[in-house]
């Protein structure tokens, strides 16, 4: 809404600066979002909220004003009225008024007034307008966009002469019926729609927009001046349905104010013939121009409870007043207030609460610090999950926020059984935003491939999400890990630089370290029957599972001569199994012995099998057995691997004697190449 | 004493000087030769008792060995100093990169969403969570926003095909309405999450992004508590010295509504492009939550008041961090998640 600093002047006295001016609406809830100077005018941009439609003209502005400054409002009255009409052409002009439905138009009035000679504006209402940003038309229209924003009553001029009949309907549109609104486009209407009509058709949509063939024109000579109030929703539905919107329509979801009606039209009336000559020869109104007058009981200690300051009836009396507010006191800690009709947002006491600490100043409220008990929560979901992430970026991952919802098309690609369960948004802006996504990996994927588009070597990235899917007749939430790997891996040491690409490998160990963090032992990871994808397994459940990429989701991709491995998890499963108690055990008192086993095994022999195979011995000494080193290479046959195997033996009871384990670490060995038929070297 | 005990000094001496690597060993050694009762003042005091034919003799001796040690302890002195400017060259040439494992970044909306739960926290809330599909009852009527009206048109928002009344949350306040109807006051509790709005992308709107919300409920909760808390608040995220402003506002599910500006941490309330200088910028709504709101949920609005606020994650940290456009933080680029 923009009101101009000299206008505001037409309807309060303002003495101080226009910048001031704009500090204390803001500071009362009209944000000022901007102040310019132009032609000797200041120009005022005030953001509205939709609680104030009586702010969306300068009369309530003006008002607010006044209110801040303690001034009163000058009042501006109208000349015209009834008893100057002259009573014979009273009658020979009957335009009748119906409304089909007071609940839909609880308003209407019409007045017509003959001989008009449309042309340009006076120059003073030409610069208004202008300053304000609305285009100037001719003096009809401007006039009656002038009356808009003085008193927020939208007003409607038709060519009378293009009117047919003899009655004005307010009706709702038949099903299929048609208009062409001023901005020449053609509509179809429906039943949702309030129109104005003649006896033939559609004149205008109601509160909203007018007919192209009933417009004031350079040829108008009469015209019937509309002044009505329309049902919010009605107005609301009509104009969403055919996609426009208008400063009416705007105010008129909004709610104009009834009894400013009447004062406007004639207001409109009066300008019109001074600056278009003519004469107001006919006024017809249907329905009520009053609001009941509704009263709020106000109980100062509640005040005083929900602000937290201390404010006395007389003060409070001076506040209400200054807004128009009429107070009465009813006992001693109460009043009974009633609403001016320009206020239908005020409602309830809480209403009036706020616009006591709206003129009150929220500055001068105090900050005082509330007391709260805490409550405290341990090892909640929230703290579990950060707890992974923490882990997470040790390992080195970077954490990325990827959209929920994601193309069809691209889930398609990864996930063909999981489209037809996914959930589908009815009204996305974007092909890019039709579905929740089922699953993470493919929003990964995709940032992957940003990522090699920015010429990124290695590429290591995680989030932790919500991921959606329904069945029949509900909808699932479930919250999900997705780490996402791509490219080398370089690690520059004392030796010099490793390049270390990354796969399944790097996967299978963050989600060990995950684990171990998490205080999981039970878990295991198992080659699914089709080989390309690993299934995890933690507490005997399936949480989730590691796989490469397939090469034709890299070419939907874009992704060239790289692999991306992905892992996903569902967390609450995961969550389910954590178990973050921790336990001492006893130190080693007796120092334990290491032994290596160096092995030449065939390619397609299990590390995994081997190591079950020495612990499945069963020697009580040996505490530990692990992998020390594998390669391949030239010392190595083809088709053979090379692994190395560190055995730790320890005894809780005494120092081991070498000789003790001989003979157990021998067994292990003659295991192994029997079992196995591996070469220890 | 004798010229052979002289002998066996300066041999002594020679082997031991050798061995001295540090200023602490030196000045022991000079200490045990040069001292007020070290071995010369020693040998010195008992010129007196030798025989008069041997003082001279013994007295030369005993000055050259003294002149001797001066100097090796000088020219050690001087070694030592050279050499403790050198030794990083002798361990390893400090200027190669360091080693060490890379850690990762999290993601700037969770370190400031991070950040500002732990600052809620320590003044007692507790963190809730919510789901991000909800229905049109706790997302909009809950609320106090009606269904057909022009408050609702700040929250468009995405709806789910084929079912009916369900929807991605616009804001996270639907939570207040899970939290108030399962809880019994006092409460406080704040609510991080993603939400969701119909919004065409740009450099400041994004069709989801993350919101925490918090709210306080008890007997006795007033507007002063709200301005009271929310001062901790953007001290602790964005410094002591930032001035903070309350506006009336209007929310439909919060009486009297309040939105809350902060001094422009840029031009520290001058004026620049950054405040469109205003010298304020605005960080979050909030204000006492509207008696139907607690009327929706079963509470008695004259028994308990309470305040809520909700602000804009990426919003905050676009401020914090002076990013200037929204898409950074979805689009993940590398180079950018490294610099948090």
């Amino acid at each position: 809404m923009k009101v101009t600093y000299n206008w505001l002047k037409d309807f309060v006295e303002i003495k101080i600066s226009p910048q001031a001016l704009a500090d204390r609406l803001t500071m009362v809830g009209l944000e000022v979002t901007s102040l310019e100077e132009n032609a000797g005018d200041f120009i005022f941009e005030i953001e509205v909220t939709s609680n104030r439609p009586d702010c969306l003209s300068v009369m309530g502005i003006a008002r607010e004003s006044a209110a801040i400054l303690g001034h009163r409002l000058k009042v501006i009255g109208h000349r015209l009225d009834k008893k100057y009409l002259s009573p014979i052409i009273y009658h020979l002009l009957p335009i009748a008024i119906k409304i089909e439905d007071k609940k839909d138009c609880p308003l209407y009035t019409a007045k017509i007034i003959k001989d008009v000679k449309v042309g340009p504006s006076p120059d003073w209402l030409k610069k208004r307008l202008e300053l304000i940003g609305c285009r100037s038309v001719n003096n009809i229209v401007d006039i009656s966009n002038y009356i808009l924003f003085t008193w927020g009553e939208p007003l409607h001029a038709f060519d009378l002469d293009k009117l047919n009949g003899n009655a004005i309907f307010v009706r709702r549109a038949k099903p299929g019926e048609k208009i062409t609104t001023i901005d020449a486009e053609q509509r179809v209407l429906n039943p949702d729609i309030l129109v104005i009509a003649d006896e033939e058709k559609p004149v205008a949509v109601a509160g909203v927009m007018g007919s192209k063939d009933t417009e004031v024109t350079e040829a108008t000579k009469n015209i019937l001046l509309e002044a009505a109030a329309f049902n919010p929703i009605v107005v609301r539905r009509g104009r969403r349905n055919l996609g426009i919107q208008s400063e009416s329509s705007y105010r008129f979801e909004r709610g104009v104010n009834l009894e400013i009606v009447d004062n406007a039209s004639w207001q409109a009336a009066e300008l019109i013939q001074e600056s278009a000559g003519g004469s107001c020869v006919f006024v017809k109104s249907s329905g009520l121009a009053k609001t009941k007058k509704k009263s709020i009981n106000l109980a100062i200690p509640m005040v005083n409870r929900i602000l937290g300051i201390n404010i006395q009836a007389p003060k409070i009396k001076k506040v209400l007043s200054s807004l128009e507010f009429k107070t009465k006191i009813k006992t001693k800690n109460h009043f009974a207030v009633e609403i001016p009709a320009h206020r239908p947002d005020v409602t309830s006491q809480i209403d009036l609460i706020e616009e006591i600490a709206r003129i009150y100043g929220y500055e001068n409220v105090p900050q005082t610090l509330p007391s709260v008990e805490p409550q405290v929560s341990v090892g909640e979901a929230r703290d579990l999950v950060s707890l992974i992430k923490n882990i997470l970026v040790g390992l080195g991952l970077n954490e990325v926020i990827t959209y929920s919802l994601i193309d069809k098309d691209l889930l398609r690609h990864f996930a063909t059984q999981e489209v037809d369960e996914a959930i589908e948004i009815l009204n996305p802006l974007s092909r890019e935003q039709e579905t929740l996504r089922p699953r993470l990996i493919p929003s990964l994927a995709a940032c992957v491939a940003y990522n090699l588009n920015q010429k990124e070597d290695h590429i290591n990235i995680f989030e932790v999400s919500k991921v959606f899917s329904q069945s029949k007749a509900s909808t699932h939430e479930e919250l999900r890990l997705g780490i996402a790997l791509c490219g080398i891996k370089s690690l520059l040491l004392q030796q010099g630089l490793i390049k270390d690409p990354v796969g399944l490998l790097h996967l299978k160990g963050i989600s060990e370290v995950l684990f171990v963090r998490l205080g999981i032992r039970d878990y295991a990871f198992k080659v699914e029957d089709n080989g390309s994808i690993i299934s995890v397994y933690a507490a005997g459940e399936k949480i989730g599972l590691m796989a490469k990429l397939e090469k034709s989701v890299l070419d939907r991709l874009d992704i060239k001569n790289k692999d991306v491995f992905v892992l996903e998890f569902s967390l609450g499963r995961l969550l389910f199994c954590t178990n973050l108690n921790k336990k001492f055990s006893h130190l080693p008192v007796y120092p334990g012995i290491s032994r290596d086993i160096s092995l030449i095994l065939k390619g397609e022999v299990l590390v995994g099998d081997i190591l079950e195979a020495i612990k499945g011995e069963g020697n009580p000494l040996l505490k530990e057995a692990r992998v020390a080193d594998y390669y391949k290479g030239k010392q190595i046959p083809p088709g053979f691997k090379g692994l190395t195997i560190s055995c730790l033996y320890r005894s809780d009871e005494r120092t081991l004697m070498e000789t003790e384990i001989n003979p157990a670490h021998s067994l292990i060995c003659h295991l192994l190449a029997e079992r196995f038929g591996a070469q220890i070297r | 004493m004798s010229g052979m005990d002289i002998e066996a000094i300066e041999i002594q001496v020679d082997s031991e000087i050798q061995n001295i690597s540090s200023s602490q060993n030196l000045e022991e050694f000079r200490l045990k030769y040069l001292g007020r009762k070290g071995i010369i003042a020693q040998l010195t005091s008992a010129i007196s008792g030798l025989p008069a034919q041997e003082r001279a003799t013994f007295g030369q001796q005993v000055n050259g060995l003294k002149n001797k040690i001066l100097s090796l302890v000088d020219e050690k002195q001087k070694f030592i100093t050279a050499g403790s400017i050198q030794p990083a060259v002798t361990l390893c040439d400090i200027s190669m990169p360091g080693i060490a494992q890379e850690l990762g970044h999290l993601h700037p909306v969770t370190q400031v969403m991070e950040e500002i739960c732990a600052i809620f926290m320590q003044m007692g809330f507790s963190v809730v969570e919510g789901p991000e599909i909800e229905t049109e009852y706790n997302n909009f009527t809950g609320l106090n926003i009606p269904l057909e009206h022009p408050s609702r048109d700040v929250f468009d928002t995405f709806y789910l095909k084929g079912k009916e009344r369900l929807l991605l949350r616009s804001h996270t306040s639907p939570v207040q309405i899970r939290v108030m109807k399962s809880r019994k006051p006092p409460l406080a509790v704040v609510v991080p999450g993603r939400v969701y709005r119909p919004d065409a992308v740009d450099a400041s709107h994004s069709f989801m992004f993350h919101q925490i919300e918090g709210f306080m409920v008890d007997e006795n909760i007033r507007f002063s508590d709200l301005k009271g808390a929310l001062k901790v608040f953007a001290k602790a995220v964005f410094g002591k010295d930032i001035k903070m402003r309350f506006r009336p506002h209007f929310f439909p599910f919060t009486e009297p509504s309040a939105e809350v500006d902060i001094s422009c941490i840029i031009c520290k309330g001058k004026g620049c492009s950054v405040c469109t200088k205003k010298g304020w910028l605005e960080i979050l709504g909030s204000g006492m939550i509207h008696p139907n709101v607690f009327k929706h949920v079963g509470y008695d609005p004259k028994k308990y008041t309470g305040f809520a606020f909700g602000m804009g994650i990426e919003r905050i940290a676009m401020l914090k961090y002076g990013i200037d456009d929204i898409r950074l933080f979805f689009e993940n680029d590398l180079r950018f998640l490294r610099q948090f």
